[in-house]
């Protein structure tokens, strides 16, 4: 029994480790493409005509939907609260604009030239809500104060709340519409840059490529090129966890090798009865070897059952560590996330399951063999 | 005369000791035909157990060697354990986890009957040896004389032709020794099996056909 919740320890251990990292891993991903698209397309400097580039690549069977952005730094201040915010321009008429997944207050149609879109975090640090009124200091009224010009700040009304759950983006986005952003960042007609959404966002390198053929003013960067230094530590992160949780896995096995060597000490003499009556050595190891097995089975169904406990729990075990550690909300704090994130991978599961039943199986025949191998006479004087 | 059920010739087994290697026996000779019973006697110590071992198959003699006869030829009995050759023993040697009739069963199933058929047999054997009202008690629960007759079933399940039995009286007291050494000898006749008894006491020793002691490493009859 001991050995069996041994086995279901380790391997739940291993696949709610490998489960919340393969989350980790997802969430990044789906963040990293919804916040800049599935390729970004940007130049050395602003594009002149992005209308023109934008109808040929949305012309492109590989591409599902294709937009300019601009973005920039700017004060936001109601009142006496004031904020830095990364301020985007986007097509208002985007379908795709992944934003409207997010918006938890207000209506994402209602942006307009006169309104903006906040992110939960920057809205609480400004203390507005839908409905109220921000004011936009751009870095180009600054430039319009250098020349000894006044500078008026735009006013916004706030049209919707998002929450994305990245507290990156909930912290300082704010979205206007494209053409508000060219007027105060005085861009004129040009954008920043275009962003694709792409059919197939796993091919999203290869499309880059072909994309990016004749086009050598621009850089195509596919959504794993952008954060690739993040995405590889994820992996890495994940990898090295492994092998810490296969460790475990080993001790795991190595105590059921020791309760089995000390189970097949204890019965050396009815071992020696059984061959005296005539059982093959085959029949000893098959006996011991299959309670190796059985020991693993047992306790890769109770991994399996503690993995989707403990990840079932998730939020309210990782609340009680917090409450106990006092470290606040490490999830939100460190790695940006709402809730712990999830993804199951059958390929994570059928790895640590055959892994534990091989070792475990091995864990019982190395002491069978020894048993089998005894002269039942030995055997039979042990007691 | 008789087919020859076990045969051992120059039989030789050594063991090392602190004090250097121990010639237990040296040369032991023995045959025993169907139907008859042997008995050997012999000082503690005398490797009396070790040639009943030798005998069954369950060591294997540093010189010399045994065979017992399986159907019309005869082999190595390790290669015929629990089925040309039963064993009884001085601390019965009963699956604890068994009941009885579990215990007398295993043995034909490690022989190769099925489920039903084992059952039957080990049912039809506690009942030869007046244990059928307790063939669902556990040995822990079965006295002393009970677990002995228990072994015995096992012992002659698969129908042996020979019975190889060391001291099997040898944790009873007088009565219940006496009715276990009845029994035996009873089934053994009735069966027409060759026995060889290893055993202490003269009495015993003397219902057998063929007695013999074994001293200084060798058979001597007595």
């Amino acid at each position: 029994m001991v050995s069996i919740l041994g086995v279901g320890l380790g391997v739940a251990s291993l696949l709610v480790v490998q489960t919340v990292m393969n989350g980790f891993g997802e969430e990044h991903r789906l963040r990293i493409r919804e916040s800049f698209g599935d390729c970004v397309i940007v130049g050395q400097r602003p594009l002149e005509q992005p209308e023109k580039l934008l109808q040929t690549l949305r012309a492109d069977s590989a591409v599902s939907s294709a937009t300019s952005y601009a973005e920039g730094p700017a004060l936001l201040r109601q009142g006496d609260y004031s904020a830095v915010a990364a301020v985007r321009g986007i097509e208002v008429g985007d379908l795709h604009q992944p934003a409207r997944n997010y918006v938890v207050l207000g209506a994402f149609d209602d942006l307009d030239d006169g309104r903006v879109i906040l992110g939960l975090g920057l809205a609480r640090q400004l203390r507005v809500r839908v409905g109220d009124h921000v004011e936009l200091w751009s870095p180009a009224m600054a430039e319009r104060a250098e020349k000894g010009k006044a500078p008026l700040p735009a006013d916004f009304e706030v049209c919707a709340i998002l929450r994305t759950g990245f507290t990156e983006v909930d912290d300082r986005a704010a979205l206007i519409p494209l053409r508000r952003f060219q007027a105060l960042w005085n861009l004129g007609p040009r954008a920043h840059g275009l962003i694709l959404r792409l059919k197939d966002p796993a091919k999203a390198p290869d499309t880059a490529d072909r994309l990016s053929i004749g086009r050598s003013g621009l850089r195509f960067v596919p959504w794993q090129e952008l954060k690739k230094n993040f995405l590889e530590a994820i992996r890495f992160e994940k990898t090295m966890l492994f092998f810490l949780m296969f460790i475990i896995t080993l001790v795991a096995s190595f105590s059921i090798g020791s309760t089995l060597f000390s189970a097949v000490i204890r019965r050396t003499r009815e071992v020696g009865v059984l061959v005296a009556m005539g059982a093959q050595r085959w029949q000893i190891i098959a006996l011991f070897g299959l309670q190796g097995w059985l020991i693993g089975a047992l306790g890769i169904l109770l991994g399996f059952i503690l993995t989707w406990l403990i990840l079932f729990f998730r939020e309210g075990i990782l609340g009680a560590i917090n409450h106990t550690f006092g470290d606040g909300d490490m999830v939100a704090n460190i790695y940006q996330f709402s809730k712990v994130p999830l993804h199951y991978d059958a390929h994570d599961f059928i790895i640590a399951a055959a892994f534990t039943l091989l070792v475990t199986t091995l864990a019982g025949l190395v002491p069978a063999l020894w048993a089998a191998r005894r002269k039942p006479s030995e055997a039979m004087r042990d007691v | 005369m008789s087919k020859l059920v076990l045969q051992a010739r120059q039989l030789t087994k050594v063991f090392s000791s602190p004090s250097g290697p121990l010639e237990v026996l040296r040369g032991v000779d023995l045959e025993v035909a169907a139907g008859v019973s042997v008995s050997i006697r012999g000082a503690s110590g005398s490797g009396k157990t070790t040639l009943l071992q030798l005998l069954g198959g369950l060591d294997v003699p540093d010189r010399g060697k045994v065979e017992v006869l399986d159907g019309d030829v005869m082999v190595s009995p390790a290669r015929r354990l629990g089925k040309a050759q039963g064993f009884v023993f001085q601390n019965y040697q009963l699956m604890p986890e068994l009941n009885a009739l579990e215990n007398v069963a295993l043995a034909a199933k490690i022989a190769g009957k099925s489920d039903a058929q084992a059952r039957q047999a080990a049912e039809e054997l506690l009942q030869q040896v007046g244990l059928a009202e307790r063939r669902t008690h556990l040995p822990a629960k079965l006295s002393g004389g009970e677990c002995q007759r228990v072994a015995l079933a096992r012992a002659l399940v698969n129908q042996p032709a020979l019975l190889l039995a060391d001291e099997p009286t040898g944790n009873l007291d007088e009565r219940t020794a006496e009715e276990v050494m009845q029994l035996l000898l009873s089934l053994v006749a009735a069966r027409g099996l060759a026995l060889v008894l290893v055993t202490h006491s003269v009495e015993f020793a003397s219902r057998t056909q063929q007695r013999y002691v074994l001293s200084g490493g060798v058979l001597v009859p007595a």
